[in-house]
């Protein structure tokens, strides 16, 4: 299993990754990628199960690279979560429009983050 | 007067810090921001408003407890500031800006992208024209920090 974690800071970067590891994750599920573009480069280099994303980045921002996935048939079907600040119900609606499987706003916990990655992943709720 | 659209940033704040720090920070008397005003804070991390609002959020510390939040976020002691340091408030800012916009879904508002100023008693290029500034002071067992807002025609006084 892999999974793709694209933030511009290196400290969330860092939580997300230490979350899922308390929660026995390997340490070598994880991808990381500072923005759209080096996501976009890593995931048409390897196979990724599972992309967690900002919203809010330089270049090629969180939104911007999900409306490109989903307009691109191999990516039509990876499983999807935005990991970002952004609150507002509109933007999480936006997101879901753009084709996200579903929404976290940061900061993120342990909890939240296992049920959502087991949601989209279709995997049983224990 | 209108400020009560500060308070979704207020409770932004106390969300943000009792999540990752598990510290419950205490907001003191707000106060008017005189735009000349030279900070004394050490580093500030600001988040420009746009859409249908312009305005400004503005997080600052001193550099003690700025170094401190980050040891904890990264588990490395930090002694000096340096990209780390800039990444956490800047990531700060970002959360509390971000989460404040719930209680402030009545105006659909576009963040920016956090930026740093750094430096003993640094100065905040504030908006120009009549936006008033509102700093809330908070206290922290680990030191005192501030926030800043300013919101076109949402805070008013």
């Amino acid at each position: 299993m892999r999974i793709l974690i694209v933030d511009d800071s290196r400290i969330m970067r860092s939580i997300v990754k230490n979350t899922l590891q308390a929660l026995h994750y390997p340490p070598d599920t994880f991808l990381e990628a500072a923005d759209g573009d080096q996501a976009w480069a890593l995931l048409e280099a390897q196979e990724v199960s599972l992309l967690l994303v900002d919203w809010n980045m330089p270049g090629l921002n969180g939104l911007e690279l999900v409306k490109k996935l989903r307009a691109t048939a191999k990516f039509q079907s990876l499983p999807i979560i935005m990991v970002t600040s952004e609150a507002a119900k509109y933007n999480v609606i936006e997101a879901v429009k753009a084709g996200v499987d579903d929404y976290m706003v940061k900061p993120v916990t342990e909890k939240g983050l296992e049920e959502k990655i087991r949601r989209v992943l279709g995997w049983e709720t224990s | 007067m209108n400020i009560r659209y500060i308070l979704p940033f207020i409770e932004a704040v106390e969300t943000a810090f009792n999540h990752l720090f598990r510290l419950q920070p205490r907001a003191l008397t707000p106060y008017l921001v005189k735009k000349e005003e030279i900070l004394d804070w050490d580093i500030s991390g600001i988040i420009g408003i746009a859409g249908e609002a312009k305005g400004v959020v503005v997080l600052s510390f001193p550099a003690a407890l700025a170094l401190d939040l980050t040891t904890i976020l990264t588990g490395e002691t930090k002694t000096a500031i340096d990209d780390e340091v800039t990444d956490a408030v800047g990531e700060l800012v970002n959360i509390v800006t971000g989460n404040a916009k719930k209680g402030l879904e009545e105006f659909r508002l576009l963040i920016s992208l956090p930026s740093i100023v750094q430096g003993p008693h640094h100065q905040i290029t504030w908006p120009s024209g009549s936006i008033p500034i509102i700093t809330i002071p908070f206290s922290t067992t680990r030191g005192h920090f501030s926030l800043s807002v300013g919101l076109e025609n949402i805070i008013t006084i």
